[in-house]
């Protein structure tokens, strides 16, 4: 069975919300039902059909096709299955999603995978702001899942972070790992000022020597790390081959807050 | 009916007789393949017999780093007993005092199993607070800070409760020194089964045990049946040329496992011939009374 493609017909006049465009909701629906559902942010009505061809049948694998960073919520609150954005995407990509996995060819806006608790997002260029981040209305960001940016990721990535791994292949924003309160980061491309504000027992694993310090770390050395070897053999397994050695050195913070928290710097 | 022989070897007309336990697996690995190896025969040493180790455990295999949750070289590491809870138990202390010790060590869950029990959830409280949790994959593993650096295990492991304990194999031959070699031989052979262990010193049994005795309070004894200086005996199962019997005895995670091993392993011993100095191999059992799994050779042998 051929996916279930939505092919974006043009700019869009006013932001989507294309939230109800998983495969729990479309299940059953034929694809009149589907073109008529409404997709609209603003007073003015919108439907699935008025922005999008619709082709293909198989809910279980969506493919949104030359879509923009207007396109906010693809895959938000997914529950499984499996979508491929050939394109951009806005705002809110997968948050709150539980299980299934996304795939973004382009860009994501902010917000991407907010206090998602399960999945796999992978974004092939850039994100936005608080990646990971915490999704309206919750208290900690996200709570389990991957998330892996092939680009630059905006400020506060994995803000309030409470569980699960995010890779960032080029450089992160300011205040990465903002208030994380577990889970790891893995920063490949360094990052702004004041990564690890605010950290409690995160781990924010640096490839290189990070330029900006905060001075709420303190140095324990050099070590072995028996969990970077663990990691990267697990990430060699989702087909990412980032060198992670076993050696690191570790600095222990944020000591400002609980001070339990890691950077982990490859040596 | 003709009696069955396989190179001159005479196959009992007998069965194995076995009985369920549970069991569980974990990876255990290390910096050097000799190093995982140290630290899985620590916690399988004392683990022959649960008539008075509390578990049965031992070496499965070794693993090539590429099989290895952190691309270590490591072992896998079968453990049974009677219950779950004694299984716990076991798996604590084991782990806990063997492998948490060991340089260099991980260990991690081997078997996802119907039921989970504790790894490194008991064992985190070794880190008195300044242990760290990380979940990857959906698995959570522990962190815990030593004084060789961190130890990781991972939170949770499988059990099975379909396993099976007390297959076996006894030989019977010539001399003691034929015996042994055909038996090393099986041992070597069977090690190359998935699932299963032979708990004993090198896989071998030199005093297979029948159940009670007529001490009070000795709740196994001799299998004086099968000890070549009672030949005399009416009790006696032996030929008059036999000098030695030993045993193999096989635990696995499930009975096909050890059907499979026992079969390597009979064919093993019989490799070299009744030339070699075997006259018979054999099995022990209750009467069929006790024990659900019977491990009948004629069936072993196809």
């Amino acid at each position: 069975m051929s996916a279930l493609c939505f092919e974006l017909k043009g700019r869009p006049e006013q932001r989507l919300d294309l939230s109800s465009l998983v495969p729990a909701r479309l299940d059953g629906l034929n694809r009149k039902q589907i073109e008529a559902l409404s997709i609209a942010t603003t007073r003015e009505a919108l439907s699935v059909g008025d922005a999008f061809k619709v082709t293909g049948k198989d809910v279980q694998n969506l493919h949104f096709i030359d879509t923009d960073d207007r396109c906010d919520k693809i895959g938000a609150k997914l529950t499984g299955g499996e979508i491929v954005v050939e394109g951009d995407a806005g705002m809110l990509l997968g948050a709150q999603m539980k299980r299934g996995k996304i795939a973004v060819q382009g860009s994501a806006g902010v917000s991407v995978g907010a206090t998602m608790t399960g999945g796999e997002i992978s974004v092939r260029r850039d994100v936005g702001d608080q990646a990971g981040g915490v999704a309206f209305g919750e208290t900690f960001g996200m709570k389990g899942g991957f998330i892996s940016i092939g680009g630059v990721a905006g400020a506060l990535v994995g803000e309030r972070l409470r569980r699960g791994l995010i890779v960032v292949g080029g450089k992160a924003g300011e205040y990465a790992g903002g208030r994380m309160v577990a889970g790891t980061i893995v920063l490949r491309g360094g990052a702004g000022r004041y990564a690890g504000y605010g950290n409690r027992r995160g781990s924010l694993i640096f490839t290189d020597k990070p330029r900006h310090l905060l001075p709420t770390y303190v140095d324990s050395g050099v070590m072995e790390f028996d969990y970077l070897r663990l990691l990267e053999t697990w990430l060699r397994g989702q087909g990412m081959r980032i060198r992670l050695g076993g050696r690191a050195r570790r600095l222990m913070g944020d000591m400002a807050v609980l001070g339990k928290g890691e950077m982990l710097i490859l040596d | 009916m003709p009696e069955l022989k396989v190179k001159g070897v005479t196959i009992v007309e007998t069965f194995a007789e076995a009985f369920p336990m549970v069991g569980t697996r974990v990876i255990i690995t290390a910096p050097t393949a000799e190093w995982a190896k140290i630290s899985a025969r620590t916690m399988t040493g004392f683990a022959t017999s649960v008539i008075a180790c509390g578990a049965e455990g031992g070496i499965e295999r070794t693993l090539p780093k590429s099989e290895t949750p952190d691309g270590r070289p490591g072992v896998s590491v079968l453990l049974f007993t009677m219950d779950a809870n004694m299984l716990q138990t076991q798996l604590r202390n084991r782990v806990g005092q063997c492998v948490l010790t060991s340089p260099g060590s991980a260990c991690y869950a081997g078997l996802e199993g119907e039921k989970k029990l504790k790894l490194g959830a008991s064992l985190r409280f070794f880190g008195d607070g300044w242990q760290m949790s990380k979940v990857i994959g959906g698995r959570r593993y522990w962190r815990i800070p030593v004084m060789g650096g961190e130890f990781v295990c991972e939170d949770k492991t499988g059990m099975t409760t379909k396993a099976v304990g007390g297959g076996n194999l006894l030989v019977v031959g010539k001399s003691h020194s034929a015996v042994l070699a055909a038996c090393t031989r099986a041992v070597k052979a069977m090690a190359d089964v998935p699932d299963v262990i032979t708990p004993f010193p090198g896989g071998i049994v030199r005093s297979g045990s029948k159940v009670g005795s007529k001490y009070a309070g000795q709740i196994a004894s001799t299998n004086h049946a099968y000890a070549p200086g009672l030949k005399w005996h009416a009790d006696s199962e032996l030929p008059p040329n036999a000098e030695a019997v030993l045993e193999i005895v096989i635990d696995g995670l499930t009975a096909d496992a050890i059907h499979e091993a026992m079969h390597e392993g009979l064919h093993a011993i019989a490799k070299g011939g009744s030339r070699e100095g075997i006259t018979h191999i054999t099995a022990g059992n209750y009467g069929g009374n006790l024990g659900p799994h019977h491990f009948h050779l004629k069936e072993i042998v196809g």
